[in-house]
């Protein structure tokens, strides 16, 4: 590891605090950024960025506090100094349930390092989107491209000393479709590792698939109560309800009732928090507390089997060995996405944003686009609303054996919610 | 007192001039924006509790914007080191080459913008607070919400209500910020706070959390009165145990405040950011001159319309605050700019050209955007619907400014039956509709009005800022599912 006087200083500095425990993250990203408008150049932008954070822990009593803050690298002696003793005052205020810091791994990587060239895998980004498969009639209209290295070093009180390199990198695309005089755009968000040239030209091609067909959108009859169907990315809230609801801090907060043991999901959904997913851009070795990653299941068959998520709440809730985790996939389908697409539904692929409340199940989202299949016709709808409760709608959730990867998550390709509301815009 | 500028700033602002001056000499236009904000965040309930020097805000560091050949670039970095300026300006500009280098290659040709005026400026703004977040008193802070917390479970448990948890949130910052180039020296200090209460309560089969915030421009003496927010999270939390799903249908509605600044938010608040219009993103670069609203709309977005979060001295672009009147009397008149897209559309900057922090690109973005007051009661108001909902309570928005289609998750409708509140309510609510045809139809609005500023606002689904918004009571009619 290369000599880093600052972050030594700091370790130093902390040391000699008083402190019963602390924490040290030092973050580094260098990044390169490409804004276009259509395919010209807006602006060019890169980050070469440092920082520490660090958490201070304090016994009193029974209690253990903490404080925490950000300390820039410049920092003098003098302000480190501060800033550290400011946070041993802080952890004094505050009273929580005592519990224990990570502990080194004997078998754990020190380090974890890919090798990331930024130049590289920006290339690769401007040579898929010059490629994308445009019309005259459907085309990208902006799109920005961030792409990063981060290295992530971690240390504890305890002897955690780790770290990770990465690269992680976002796209924001804007495609336009138009039609006689009317121009309509959607709108992506993708998160990732580096650049898969091809699986970004095909979902952008899809978006502009789905732009073509808003332009003959009629509006959204007013259905009541429909089969709806999802096989985009909203799809992911479906599924991060279940995740999200085994959170410790959500378990323990009081924010989510589920217990180990409860049949929390459909009978036959599993969800996994998993090490590694191909191309996701938290591939990281070990979580924000040095807890080392790694495969373990949340739901077995519907069955909660483990709570995940940071070690104070973990440890409340007598999972020892948890950890915050980044990776998740969703299986245990037993049709597939043509079977599940049979009958009368609406298949929606374009919202303006869809959510589903961690805290009450409630679902709701605005339709930009559907495909209404009602007796064996299909049409393209848009406008009304979709609304429900997960908890109701979960009882005859349907999905498919094929899945999908939206970066971090992988999920069933096509997961259809019988029965929910549907308010038209007719 | 003032809020006091940051002596770091003002100690690497003699270096920061020396790297604007050796960049000149390569670039045809530098500015440099410097940040240097600190600030706490404390959240107190009963099962955990929280301090963090951190905000959504707090930051230090340095972006450096550059422009040549049409092009402008900027490099964002941390730790500037005034004695190593020139290594630094050599830093810059060799990372910057190595990306035209690969821009060339790739074909990428720029979206040619002209040069930035660079008239003489100078600010120096201090603004006004009672207290410092960096000195507040976090002991008697932490009790003091405690105390709210630990009355809440009481008060909530009296009125029959199984309180799971009451959940209060603080946090202040001071913002300190420097912009430079050859002729402009702006600096800005100002502080702002914000506060949360949130009741956790759940009934028979339903777990429900309700809301309620205060914020401002001012330090953490804000907090010191939070607790007078206490009995309306109890309120709302026992009303949305008690609610019923909406029928969906059309329906005759009023807007409190804070659910009147979403829409004024998702309709003319995205609907009218100019970078959207060079991007041919937007219909309000058609409908400037034209009706988009009733008479009884008038809308103004600046950081000088209201003080609260985000009302400062200047922008992350160095362009003084404005106040641009949008709407009047449902006219669309304006839209706001930050300064490159004025540039690109051959209008003036507003003032709304910012940043999620100093390492992210400057949009343009929301400050303060208001509905007008009008001359209504909001009994008359009441008294004027047949059948229809008071909505009160916002979750959450999404614009749609290439169609205009406005979507609003409204926390709570409590029903109005023959001018007459019946007690009834309903829960969530999806407000979804035609932004013209919602501002349309706004017949009547309240002669008071409220701003809000303790959310905050993405671009797209990223580039979050701190914003401000609100407004009158409306009367509309929109749909709800």
């Amino acid at each position: 590891m290369a000599e880093n006087q600052a972050l030594e200083r700091l370790l130093n500095i902390l040391k000699a605090s008083g402190a019963d425990a602390w924490e040290v993250t030092d973050e580094e990203e260098k990044g390169w950024e490409f804004y276009l408008i259509r395919h010209r150049l807006d602006q060019n932008r890169v980050k070469d960025l440092e920082s520490f954070w660090v958490k201070v822990y304090r016994k009193t009593d029974e209690f253990l506090g903490s404080a925490g803050a950000s300390v820039p690298t410049d920092a003098s002696d003098e302000e480190m100094k501060r800033i550290v003793a400011g946070l041993y005052e802080d952890a004094g205020y505050i009273r929580n349930p005592v519990y224990t810091l990570n502990r080194p791994e004997k078998d754990a990587p020190a380090e974890t390092q890919e090798d990331v060239d930024i130049e590289a895998i920006s290339g690769d980004f401007l040579r898929a989107v010059a490629a994308l498969p445009e019309t005259e009639s459907e085309d990208l209209n902006s799109c920005e491209i961030f792409v990063s290295r981060k290295a992530r070093r971690f240390l504890n009180s305890e002897g955690i000393d780790v770290t990770a390199v990465y690269p992680s990198s976002m796209v924001e695309a804007v495609v336009n479709a138009r039609k006689d005089g009317h121009e309509i755009e959607l709108y992506r968000l993708y998160e990732c590792g580096t650049c898969d040239g091809d699986q970004l030209i095909r979902d952008l091609a899809e978006t502009m698939r789905y732009g073509r067909d808003k332009l003959t959108a009629g509006a959204t009859p007013a259905l009541e109560k429909a089969d709806v169907v999802l096989s985009t990315d909203a799809a992911r809230e479906v599924y991060y309800y279940f995740i999200d609801r085994l959170n410790a801090a959500t378990v323990y907060r009081g924010i989510s009732d589920w217990k180990i043991g409860d049949m929390v999901a459909p009978e036959n959904l599993s969800v996994q928090a998993v090490r590694f997913l191909p191309n996701s851009s938290r591939n990281t070795a070990f979580d924000d507390e040095g807890a080392r990653i790694r495969d373990m299941a949340l739901i077995e068959n519907g069955k909660a089997v483990h709570y995940w998520g940071r070690r104070q709440f973990s440890q409340y809730l007598g999972m020892e060995d948890s950890f915050d985790a980044s990776n998740f996939t969703v299986t245990g389908g037993t049709e597939s996405a043509a079977a599940i697409r049979t009958g009368d539904y609406l298949e929606i692929v374009e919202f303006s944003d869809f959510q589903v409340d961690e805290i009450t199940g409630d679902i709701a989202g605005e339709i930009r686009l559907g495909y209404l299949h009602r007796g064996g016709e299909t049409v393209s709808v848009s406008g009304g609303s979709v609304s429900g409760s997960i908890m109701e709608l979960m009882k005859d959730m349907r999905f498919s054996v094929e899945s999908r990867q939206y970066d971090n998550l992988l999920i069933p390709a096509v997961t259809r919610l019988n029965g929910a509301t549907v308010t038209g815009a007719e | 007192m003032n809020a006091p500028f940051s002596s770091y700033l003002a100690g690497i602002a003699p270096g920061l001039k020396e790297l604007t001056a050796l960049l000149r000499e390569r670039f045809d236009y530098v500015s440099i924006l410097s940040t240097d904000s600190v600030g706490f965040q404390t959240a107190i309930s009963q099962r955990a509790k929280s301090v963090n020097r951190e905000t959504m805000t707090t930051e230090r560091g340095t972006v450096v914007r550059v422009y040549r050949d049409g092009l402008y670039s900027e490099a964002a970095l941390t730790g500037f080191n005034p004695d190593k300026v020139r290594e630094t300006a050599e830093s810059i500009t060799a990372e910057l080459e190595a990306q035209f280098r690969l821009l060339k290659a790739a074909g990428v040709q720029p979206y040619e913008t002209g040069k930035l005026p660079d008239e003489k400026r100078t600010i120096f703004a201090e603004m006004e607070t009672e207290r410092l977040p960096e000195q507040e008193d976090l002991a008697e802070l932490v009790n003091r919400l405690s105390a709210i917390s630990d009355r809440g479970m009481k008060e909530g448990e009296a009125q029959g209500i199984r309180m799971i948890d009451c959940n209060t949130r603080a946090s202040s910052t001071h913002i300190c910020k420097l912009f430079l180039t050859e002729n402009q020296d702006l600096r800005q200090s100002y502080v702002y706070s914000e506060g949360v209460i949130m009741a956790l309560v759940a009934g028979e089969d339903r777990t429900e959390m309700s809301y309620t915030a205060v914020s401002g421009r001012c330090g953490p003496e804000l907090f010191d009165h939070m607790d007078e927010k206490l009995p309306e999270a109890i309120r709302i939390g026992k009303d949305l145990l008690a609610a019923e799903h909406v029928v969906p249908g059309e329906y005759d509605v009023i807007t409190a405040p804070e659910v009147t600044g979403l829409i004024a938010h998702e309709a003319f608040g995205h609907g009218v950011e100019m970078d959207m219009f060079v991007k041919g993103r937007a219909l309000g670069a058609d409908y400037i001159g034209k009706r988009v609203g009733s008479d009884n709309v008038t809308m103004h977005e600046g950081a000088l319309c209201a003080v609260d979060v985000t009302s400062y001295a200047f922008d992350d672009e160095g362009i003084p605050a404005g106040d641009v009147t949008e709407i009047e009397n449902g006219i669309l008149r304006a839209g706001i700019c930050d300064a490159l897209s004025a540039l690109r559309l051959g209008t003036v900057p507003t003032g709304n050209g910012k940043r999620e922090s100093f390492s992210h690109k400057a949009y343009t973005r929301m400050t303060n955007t208001m509905f007008d007051s009008g001359d209504s009661t909001l009994e008359e108001m009441i008294a004027s619907i047949r059948k229809g909902y008071l909505l009160e309570g916002m979750q959450s928005g999404m614009e749609d400014p290439k169609h205009w289609g406005i979507q609003c998750i409204i926390d709570r409708g409590y029903e109005i039956i023959d001018g007459k509140l019946t007690g009834k309510i309903v829960s969530p609510l999806v407000m979804t509709g035609y932004v013209p045809d919602l501002l349309g139809s706004v017949s009547m609005v309240s002669r008071d009005r409220e701003v809000f500023g303790a959310g905050a606002c993405g671009k797209g689904h990223k580039e979050w800022v701190k914003v401000a918004d609100g407004g009158p009571y409306l009367k509309a009619k929109v749909r709800l599912g």
